[in-house]
This record gives structure tokens, C-alpha cells and sequence, in this order.
């Protein structure tokens, strides 16, 4: 059992002071990503939900909120920053300290209308401030016998919604008509990302969940006037032939198999599903193959940085950790693979609930040293950048590249 | 944040005055470019429409606010000009302020106009740049200062 830690942590402030070359928007993101965030009631009664909307900071750049709230996030092991109002404007606070404002991104026009069906529109596609997430499947198969990713809480996330409809997976109808009313708002998304639980099928080579996806790219692509359209497919790791498919068959622009952890062994371990069916390297020949579909620039891949350090297995030292993600950018980079991080929060349904997480001063590393691998090697971040995505403090930093 | 002068703020407001956006990259080079939809928000602050998330305006704004570096917006028409030192305060990618700034832009260049992001300039400081009101100042200031000798000779 890991022990709480009780010692005051370093403030994303005298980290700030420590990186002055480092932009205090970003610390201050990944910190609120870190030690997560709470909505007072005043918040909460002001936006009439009790899972608010993306957190968007001055800057532009977002702070997703945990979704399925904080009973699938868990509690909270480090001080949460709080999100209260100050003079009617929606503010973050460190305990009572006030740091600055922010606000929380709007409803797109879409949310409250029904498709033809009568399903909810919001229930089939989330707005991000830029971005339109279509969860086409929303159970993840590698949970069954308990090959789930150890960090993962995606079932529990959706399990109620699931229970509510009795089903798991998206009518590409709903979709297609979502889509096409969310196209009315003018300037309202800038992408299309579409995702869901892995699924490998009878076969257990994901042929059902490759072709799930190219229905859904289909009927998507209808509502758009050319051959291809911004948009990114988050999947298990493809092979070539199906990559191939996905891409002649739809309008997909990026892909981005996650590989989750990039050491080899600890991939083994947090990820024994993703291990079983597919492997470390079935996953790394999935993005170097996809590179040669889709194009150099095309092809993304993220880490949950942090949780290569969980218990038992992980790595012991920060530095450790911080060579191993390094040299996995480095690789990948070299073959025109973009690595972005997120940060891990252990959250409650998960295998590594109450583990502890690394410092704020480690992803201030992991963010700086990701994004110079990447520009060393002439990688831009279009599909995953602070408005395509908004994950990602690593890409956020190539807003002044 | 300063009140600014009325002239200087009908001219902010006036669709046909010249305005002129002034941004530093990281190797402190000026980029200096005309930005139309440059104007004045109810509350006092600036705002205008950046088209490309990766023009170099849009980046060394980037830079400004994570920075606390400063910008500076130049106007004018006929005579009289402006210009204001300026802090970049928010970035808008959605919300009212952003869907006004779109609409605007499709109703004066078209239906295919668009728009990636609104920046909000708070103004710290400004003055008056017209040409006669400069010299004026600097007259008051000391006459025998900016002034050639064949000026002053004695007419005869």
C-alpha cells in the first residue's frame, strides 16, 4: 500500500520559478492535470451539470475535466485545486489562494437535440472547445479476465451510460446526424476524433473493431465535401493491411495507436491486454506502418507519463523514467512518429488506484524534452496541438515554434 | 488597465482607420502587420481576429501572454494616429466574443472566411503619434532641440 505523502508539495509557482524559460500556462496545466481539480457548488449550480466542461485557460489551451466525475476518478491524494467563482468570473484557486481566471467551454448548438431516433445527440459525440470525440464502442474487451491497462478506468467511465441503453456501441445513424448538425455552428470544431474500447474480436485480430471504424468514418465523411478531413482515429495497434483499408476506404487524416508506456517490460506489465493481442513491437510496426500510409506528421502516439513509476515494477528514479520516454520520442521521431504524453492520475477503478504519482517538476521535464526531440527531427503537431487535442503540455509548447 | 482618449477610441471603432498590430519574436525581432479587425471591447480592452494559428503574429502573441511581453497597436486615419503599449491577456478559441469576431469576418470577406482564435490586448499606455501634436510636445519640451540652425536665422 502506498502511503499518502503528507509533505507539503512544490507549487506549480516555485516550479515556475525554477523553469523560467518554461511558460507558467503550461506548468500550471499540467499541475492541474496532476493533482487534479474540484468545483465548488457555486460552480457547479452556475453550469447546471454535475460533470462541467472542459477548463479553458487564458491562453487558449484546455484542462479536460475527468469524466464519469469523481467517483470514477477517485479520491484525491495530493491537494486538489479548487474552482470557484470570484466576482461572478469562474477562477482557480490553490486552498484560498486565487492564481487566475479561466472559464469553461460552452455547449456547442448541438447538445439538448435528438436524432431521428430520439437519442440525445450529446450522448453520441463530447464537445472539447475545438474538438468533436466520437466514443463509437464504449467497452473495452481487454477488462475480461482482467487484461484491462493497469492505470485504465474506461469501463467504469461508461458503465452507467451502457446499463442505461443496454448497449455498448454507437448507431451510425445517430452519428452521422450528430455530425451533421454539429457542422452548423461556424467555427465551433476544428476536428473529428473518433475512439472506443478495444475489441479484438472473434478472430482476436481486430478485423470487427477496424471494420466498426471505417462504418463510422464513412458516415461521418458524408457530411464533408472533400476526400479527406481533419480528423484522427485513437486504436489499438493495426496491422498494415488494415491501416491500408482505413485509409482508401475513408476520409481519415492521423492516427494514433497508443502505445501507453514506452519500456518494453512495463508495457508487459501496466498493459497486459494490449501485450497479449498485440505486443510491444506489433504496436511500434502499427506506427511505423501507418507512416508509411498516412504520412510522415500523421501518425501520433501518447504515453500516460508517470505510471511507468507505479509499484512494484516501475522505474524507480524520475531520471530513469524521463531516459526511457526520451529515447522512445527519439526513436519514433526519427521514423516520423509524433510520442505525446498525458498525465497519469491513478484513478479510482483502476489497478493502480492510490499509487503515487511523480512530481510536477518530472512532466516539466517530459513536456520540455518531448517537444525539443520532436522538433529536432522536424515533427509539427496539427491533429494533437493545444486545440486539435488539449492533452498535451508537450504540444502546446510548439505554439511558438 | 488605462481609459484610453475618446479620439483614440472612435478611432479604434472606425471600420475605416488604419490599425497595425506589433509583436516581438523570441530574438526580440519586430513583426509588425495590418490587422482590420483591430477594435475596442465594451469593457475597455482591445480585441482583434487572428485567421492562422501559425502566422508569426499569432505566435509571438503566443509568446507575449505566456511571457508577459508586451505589444503595441497603431491607428490612424487622415492626421491623427495612435499608438498603445499593450499586455495580451486571453486567447478566445470559442465562446460569444469568438462567434461575434467569425461573424464579422464572413460578413465582410464571405461566406469562406474564418477565424482560429480572438485576442484580448488589455491596454497599459497609449499616446498621441499625429505628427503636429508630437512636435508640439516636444517644442514645449525645449525649442532649441530637433531644430536646424536655418530656422532660426534672422529674416532680413
Amino acid at each position: 500500500m502506498i502511503k499518502i505523502n503528507s509533505t507539503k508539495e512544490i507549487s506549480f509557482k516555485d516550479i515556475a520559478l525554477r523553469y523560467p524559460d518554461f511558460p507558467r500556462f503550461i506548468i500550471l496545466k499540467l499541475d492541474l492535470y496532476r493533482r487534479g481539480i474540484v468545483c465548488t457548488d457555486n460552480i457547479l449550480e452556475r453550469m447546471r451539470k454535475n460533470v462541467p466542461l472542459p477548463l479553458v485557460l487564458r491562453d487558449g489551451s484546455s484542462v479536460l475535466s475527468v469524466l464519469g466525475g469523481v467517483g470514477v476518478a477517485g479520491e484525491y491524494l495530493l491537494e486538489p485545486y479548487k474552482i470557484d467563482l470570484l466576482d461572478g468570473k469562474v477562477g482557480i484557486f490553490d486552498g484560498e489562494e486565487f492564481l487566475d481566471e479561466a472559464d469553461f467551454s460552452p455547449d456547442p448548438q448541438f447538445y439538448g437535440k435528438k436524432t431521428s431516433r430520439g437519442t440525445p445527440m450529446e450522448s453520441i459525440a463530447q464537445a472539447r472547445p475545438q474538438r468533436l470525440d466520437v466514443w463509437v464502442y464504449r467497452f473495452c474487451h481487454f477488462w475480461e479476465g482482467g487484461n484491462q491497462c493497469r492505470f485504465c478506468a474506461v469501463n467504469a467511465m461508461f458503465k452507467s451510460g451502457v446499463e442505461s441503453t443496454g448497449r455498448v456501441s454507437l448507431d451510425p445513424k445517430d452519428i452521422s446526424e450528430t455530425i451533421k448538425e454539429a457542422l452548423k455552428e461556424p467555427g465551433r470544431f476544428s476536428q473529428v476524433t473518433v475512439t472506443g474500447g478495444a475489441d479484438p474480436g472473434e478472430d482476436q485480430k481486430f478485423n470487427s473493431e477496424t471494420q466498426r471504424y471505417i462504418e463510422v468514418l464513412q458516415v461521418i465523411g458524408e457530411n464533408f465535401s472533400g476526400s479527406r478531413f481533419p480528423s484522427q482515429l485513437l486504436s489499438c495497434g493495426l496491422s498494415k493491411k488494415q491501416l491500408k483499408r482505413i485509409h482508401s476506404e475513408t476520409g481519415l487524416l492521423s492516427y494514433c495507436p497508443d502505445i501507453e508506456v514506452w519500456d518494453k517490460e512495463r508495457f508487459a506489465w501496466i498493459c497486459p491486454g494490449k501485450e497479449k493481442f498485440i505486443g510491444w513491437d506489433g504496436y511500434v510496426r502499427s506506427m511505423l506502418d501507418a507512416v508509411e500510409i498516412f504520412g510522415s506528421g500523421r501518425v501520433y502516439t501518447n504515453i500516460v507519463a508517470g505510471c511507468e513509476m507505479a509499484e512494484p515494477h516501475g522505474f524507480k528514479t524520475e531520471d530513469e523514467a524521463l531516459k526511457s520516454n526520451l529515447e522512445g520520442c527519439e526513436y519514433l521521431a526519427k521514423r516520423g512518429v509524433s510520442m505525446m504524453s498525458l498525465v497519469w492520475r491513478p484513478a479510482r477503478a483502476s489497478l493502480f488506484h492510490r499509487q503515487k504519482q511523480p512530481s510536477l517538476d518530472y512532466y516539466v521535464r517530459l513536456a520540455k524534452g518531448l517537444h525539443d526531440i520532436r522538433v529536432a527531427y522536424g515533427l509539427e503537431i496539427h491533429s494533437d496541438d493545444y486545440k486539435h487535442c488539449g492533452n498535451h503540455a508537450d504540444s502546446d509548447l510548439c505554439r511558438i515554434d | 488597465m488605462i481609459t484610453l482618449p475618446q479620439e483614440l477610441k472612435t478611432l479604434l471603432e472606425d471600420n475605416n482607420a488604419i490599425k497595425v498590430l506589433g509583436t516581438v519574436d523570441g530574438d526580440g525581432a519586430p513583426h509588425v502587420v495590418f490587422k482590420d479587425s483591430i477594435t475596442l471591447l465594451e469593457d475597455g480592452n482591445i480585441a482583434y481576429a487572428e485567421e492562422l494559428d501559425s502566422s508569426q503574429a499569432n505566435k509571438n502573441m503566443v509568446r507575449g501572454i505566456w511571457f508577459d511581453k508586451l505589444v503595441s497597436i497603431t491607428v490612424g486615419k487622415g492626421k491623427k494616429s495612435y499608438q498603445v503599449k499593450a499586455r495580451p491577456v486571453k486567447c478566445a478559441i470559442v465562446g460569444p466574443l469568438f462567434r461575434d469576431f467569425l461573424a464579422r469576418a464572413k460578413e465582410q470577406r464571405g461566406a469562406d472566411a474564418d477565424v482560429q482564435s480572438v485576442w484580448i490586448i488589455t491596454p497599459i499606455d497609449c499616446r498621441d503619434q499625429s505628427r503636429e501634436v508630437r512636435l508640439e510636445e516636444e517644442r514645449k519640451k525645449d525649442p532649441y532641440y530637433n531644430i536646424h540652425l536655418d530656422r532660426l536665422k534672422a529674416e532680413k
